[in-house]
This record gives structure tokens, C-alpha cells and sequence, in this order.
């Protein structure tokens, strides 16, 4: 299986799309982050730092977006054929795209996250912001960096599973701009189990609303995105390529 | 490539291993009462053929015959609706190490445009657990190794055959798999792949290739499997089907009489004169050397004797031609 999931790897950094939606995410987060910092003269409270910070869960949207169009991109160009019969066994070559995914949106997560770190903690002490601990930053950080693991793997396997890059990628963003806010504002506590609840969660964000713990969101995630990679695993066993 | 016919038949894989012994790993590609239907179209109808170590298989029938379908389905990414296809026995879903057991060139988008040659090559490696620098060997052997560090997009569509190949033959395999090779490839790239797959079969590997290029097709394979419309149409030996069984045989004498008078009294033997004259004789039943035999022992003189040979295209024609017609 480290075989797969390094030539998995291989594939992911062997495209311009991984590159382009790395340097994507970095230059918005860095945008955002540093207007912020230059603008705003007030950061009185740990609560708007932190919040501030927590704009590195950019990245998780954007490497869910990775996701799906790699997961769907295998089918669109045609690779798929190479991957099975390199593969031959559905599940394997599943996990293996799906773990190597979840370890390139964690590098982004973390990469992003620790340039952000570099740049905007030592400015906003200048500045004599209301720095929180040392342990709410980890958490926005290290949080960040597995929430853009998970959402990679997640997309991987949406996109494995819908073969099309278009629809996944449509979907993703409906599911997180539409279902998930209207479900979460008919249901009662239906808010800290979609993915933008969960994303939230391991940020360490509190926004006043009944978020999981950040450990018990990493496993929910986890849980989703083991379902999506079983049904896009089945469904590509059964389905000609 | 040029100089191809002058290469060795492949490179050695080097430290790395095959998988298993050649007792085990044999290449054998078995396709027994395969069915395969879309809805109520039928692609492949009982389709039976066995390609064996050694020989080059020919897979022939017209656009839409199951030709890429049956292919597929032996190389596991189609599903059959009944019957089986088999690489040494065992559905390729179930092989442990396929690269190093079968490669193959499929028809069809393969690439990413973006990954340059050598990364899509780098990644199957990675995957097989090959080393790279057989990715730089396959790269020299398929003459790629000037482009390798190119994007795919940029490739014509003989490199893409050749970087198909390259990728089929990255594991040394025992069986090749190969849905018309020859597409895109230049007259040197087809004479250099003929040569190559007729080198591969020599050192013992199991070639089933199927193409369009019928002339081409006649100078390369051993064996030729004829479908259409999914349907096993005509099996045999180029000889046998470029012959056919029911060929008669032809010869000249200056003592006609005698030499029909000798043949009929071997059994099975029927002689009528040609219509030309001259001498000619229609022989059926009796190959080339039982009538040579028959005239030497009767001490008859035989200026000609030959059995008129079809061109591959025109036995091919024959044969699809009455399923054809029906669509």
C-alpha cells in the first residue's frame, strides 16, 4: 500500500492543478490575512484573532475542490485504465488515491498554515494584539492542517465516485453553500455535523454555536469520507471502464 | 525509429524481479464462451480463442466487431456478462503483480495532458514497484528519451503510441496486450513494431495485437482470430486461413492424364483439368506435398505446382462480409 500511495503522490505533484490550487490558497490566505492586519488597528480580543487566523480554513475548501477534480480527473483523461491495471484491485487503488490525497491537503493545510503563522504572529504581537495561548494558535493551525487533509480526501472520493469533474465539483460547492446552510437552519443541532460545522470544529473556531470537539469532528469527517471512498470502491468494481 | 529492427528485442529489468518463475508466470490468455452485452446490444457473443507463449495472435474484425470490449474485459476493466477471460487461469483482477504478468496498449485517452511522458512512466513505476531507471529504458527503447520531459499535450499521436507501449512494457511482461498499436505510428514506427512484436513472441511472450492494417497484420502474426458483430467468425493459422481448406491445389504437367490417373487412387484425392488447358490440373483433397510425392513416385514431370494464396484482407472481407451486410 506505501507503494501506491507514493505513486499516488507522484501523480498529484506531477500536475499543474495541485500547484495552482496551493499557490491559490496561499495567495488568498495571505491576502485576507495581511489586509486584515494592515487595516485593522484593534485586535482587543483573542476572539478576533483567532478568528482571523482561522481564514487558513480557506484551504480546506479549496483542497476539497483538489479533491474532486482529481478523483474525477482520473476518468476524464483516461488514466483510470493505467491505475487498474497497475491496480487491478478497486479498494486498493481507492484507498491509495484517497490517503495520498489526504496527505497532500494536510501538506497544504499545514505549509499554508505555517507561512501564515510566520507572518502574522510576529506582526500582530507588534501590533500589541490580544495574542491567545499558545495552544488556541496550535489548534487553528494543526486543525487547519488536517481539516485540508480531510476535505482532500473527502473530495477524492466524491470525484471517484461521480467520475465527472464538473458535477463534483458543482456539488461540492452546493452542498456546502446551499444544502448544508438550509438543512442546518430547518434542523436543530444539524449544524455541527455538515462539513462546514465539522471544518469549524477542528479550526478550534467558536462561534457561539454547539460545535463537536475538534477530535470527535476529525472522526465524523473521517467517517464520511470512509463511506464515499466504500461506495465509489464498489461502484468502480462494478462498473466498466 | 529507424534503427529499430536493429535493437535488441527488449531491455533486461535489471535487479528487479519478476513475478515468479516462468513455470508459474506464462502468459497464457484464455477468453472461453465470453458475453458481453450492453442493454440489448450484444458486443462479444460467445466469443472462444486461446493466445499462447511464443506466437503472435491476431484479433481482427471491423469497427465495432467487440474487438476493444473482448480486450478489455481479458485486461479486467470491463466486466463480462457471462463466460471468462484469463491470464494464466486467473481473472487479471486477481493477479498480484499484472505489470510484470501482462501489458498493454489500450485504444483511447490515457494521459494526462499536463504530466510530461516520463512522470506518467515514473508513476506506473512507482505504483508497480519498479525502478526508475526503467522508466529511462523504456524511454530509450520506444526513442522517447529526447521527450520525455515534455508535456503529453504536446505529443503527436505516434509519441502516444510509443509512450502506450514504453508503459506496456515497463514490467517486462510475459503477455502483450496491444488494441492497434499501429495507430499513428509512421511507416519506420510499423516496421519497427512489427519487428519488435515478432522478437517479443521469438523470446517467448504471448502477443495478442489487434489492428486494421490487414497487409500489416499478414507480416506479423502467427495466428488470426476473425470476429464480427461479437461473433468468432474464423480461427486459425495465417497459412490456413490465407490458403483456406477448400484451396485446390494446382499443377502443371506435360502428362496431365497420367498424374490425374495417379492422384485418383489416393483416397479422398479429386483432379479435374483446368479450364485454360495447358496442361493444368485442379487438385482437391491432397496437399502440395502429396502431389509432389505422387509425381516423383510416378516419375511424372511437374512444371508448376502452387495453391493459389488469398491476401489476408480479402480472406478478411470474405469472412466479415455476410455478418456485415446484416446491419
Amino acid at each position: 500500500m506505501t507503494r501506491l500511495v507514493g505513486a499516488e503522490l507522484l501523480k498529484l505533484r506531477t500536475t499543474r492543478t495541485f500547484w495552482a490550487l496551493s499557490g491559490s490558497a496561499l495567495g488568498l490566505v495571505l491576502l485576507i490575512v495581511v489586509l486584515n492586519v494592515a487595516i485593522e488597528d484593534a485586535f482587543g480580543a483573542e476572539h478576533d484573532v483567532v478568528e482571523l487566523l482561522s481564514t487558513v480554513g480557506i484551504c480546506g475548501l479549496l483542497t476539497l475542490v483538489l479533491g474532486a477534480v482529481v478523483g474525477a480527473g482520473e476518468y476524464r483523461h483516461g488514466t483510470i485504465a493505467w491505475t487498474l491495471l497497475v491496480t487491478p484491485q478497486r479498494l486498493r487503488a481507492v484507498g491509495a488515491q484517497v490517503l495520498a490525497c489526504a496527505l497532500g491537503g494536510l501538506a497544504i493545510g499545514l505549509g499554508i498554515g505555517a507561512i501564515t503563522a510566520a507572518i502574522a504572529i510576529p506582526w500582530l504581537t507588534a501590533k500589541d494584539a490580544a495574542m491567545p495561548p499558545a495552544g488556541d494558535l496550535f489548534q487553528v493551525f494543526v486543525g487547519g492542517g488536517v481539516y485540508a487533509g480531510l476535505a482532500a480526501a473527502f473530495g477524492v472520493a466524491l470525484g471517484a465516485l461521480l467520475r465527472n469533474q464538473v458535477s463534483a465539483v458543482v456539488i461540492v460547492l452546493v452542498l456546502i453553500f446551499v444544502v448544508e446552510p438550509t438543512l442546518a437552519a430547518l434542523i436543530e443541532g444539524f449544524g455541527a455535523f455538515t462539513l462546514t460545522g465539522l471544518g469549524a470544529a477542528m479550526l478550534g473556531v467558536d462561534d457561539g454555536s454547539d460545535l463537536l470537539a475538534p477530535g470527535t469532528a476529525a472522526v465524523v469527517w473521517t467517517l464520511y469520507t470512509t463511506v464515499l471512498a466504500g461506495l465509489a470502491a464498489i461502484s468502480t468494481s462494478r462498473r466498466d471502464i | 525509429m529507424p534503427q529499430g529492427a536493429s535493437r535488441p528485442a527488449n531491455l533486461p529489468l535489471g535487479a528487479a524481479p519478476r513475478a515468479g518463475s516462468a513455470a508459474s508466470v506464462r502468459g497464457v490468455l484464455e477468453v472461453r464462451d465470453l458475453t458481453k452485452r450492453y442493454g440489448l446490444n450484444v458486443a462479444v457473443d460467445r466469443l472462444t480463442f486461446k493466445a499462447s507463449p511464443g506466437r503472435v495472435l491476431g484479433f481482427l474484425g471491423p469497427n465495432g466487431a467487440g474487438k476493444t470490449t473482448t480486450l478489455r474485459t481479458l485486461l479486467g476493466l470491463t466486466l463480462p456478462t457471462s463466460g471468462s477471460a484469463m491470464v494464466d487461469s486467473r481473472p487479471y483482477r486477481e493477479l498480484e503483480d499484472p505489470v510484470k504478468v501482462v501489458g498493454a496498449v489500450l485504444e483511447g485517452p490515457q494521459f494526462h495532458p499536463g504530466r510530461t511522458g516520463r512522470n506518467h512512466l515514473r508513476v506506473m513505476a512507482a505504483a508497480a514497484g519498479l525502478p526508475t531507471t526503467r522508466v529511462d529504458e523504456m524511454l530509450r527503447l520506444v526513442e522517447l528519451n529526447g521527450a520525455g520531459n515534455r508535456r503529453v499535450k504536446g505529443y503527436s499521436l505516434g509519441m502516444r503510441q510509443r509512450l502506450s507501449l514504453a508503459g506496456a512494457l515497463l514490467g517486462d511482461p510475459r503477455a502483450l496486450v496491444l488494441d492497434e498499436p499501429a495507430n499513428g505510428l509512421d511507416p519506420q514506427g510499423i516496421r519497427w513494431l512489427r519487428d519488435f512484436l515478432r522478437a517479443q513472441a521469438r523470446d517467448g511472450r504471448t502477443v495478442l495485437v489487434s489492428s486494421h492494417v490487414l497487409a500489416e497484420m499478414a507480416q506479423t502474426v502467427d495466428e488470426v482470430v476473425v470476429i464480427s458483430r461479437g461473433r468468432l467468425v474464423a480461427q486459425g493459422s495465417l497459412d490456413e486461413l490465407t490458403h483456406g481448406v477448400e484451396a485446390p491445389v494446382w499443377v502443371r504437367s506435360p502428362e496431365p492424364d497420367r498424374l490425374r490417373a495417379a492422384l485418383a487412387a489416393k483416397e479422398g484425392v479429386s483432379t479435374e483439368p483446368g479450364e485454360a488447358g495447358g496442361g493444368w490440373l485442379a487438385v482437391r483433397g491432397a496437399s502440395l506435398e502429396d502431389v509432389g510425392t505422387t509425381a516423383a513416385e510416378n516419375g511424372i514431370p511437374v512444371y508448376e505446382l502452387y495453391r493459389p494464396r488469398q491476401s489476408l484482407e480479402s480472406v478478411f472481407l470474405e469472412l466479415t462480409g455476410d455478418t456485415e451486410a446484416g446491419r
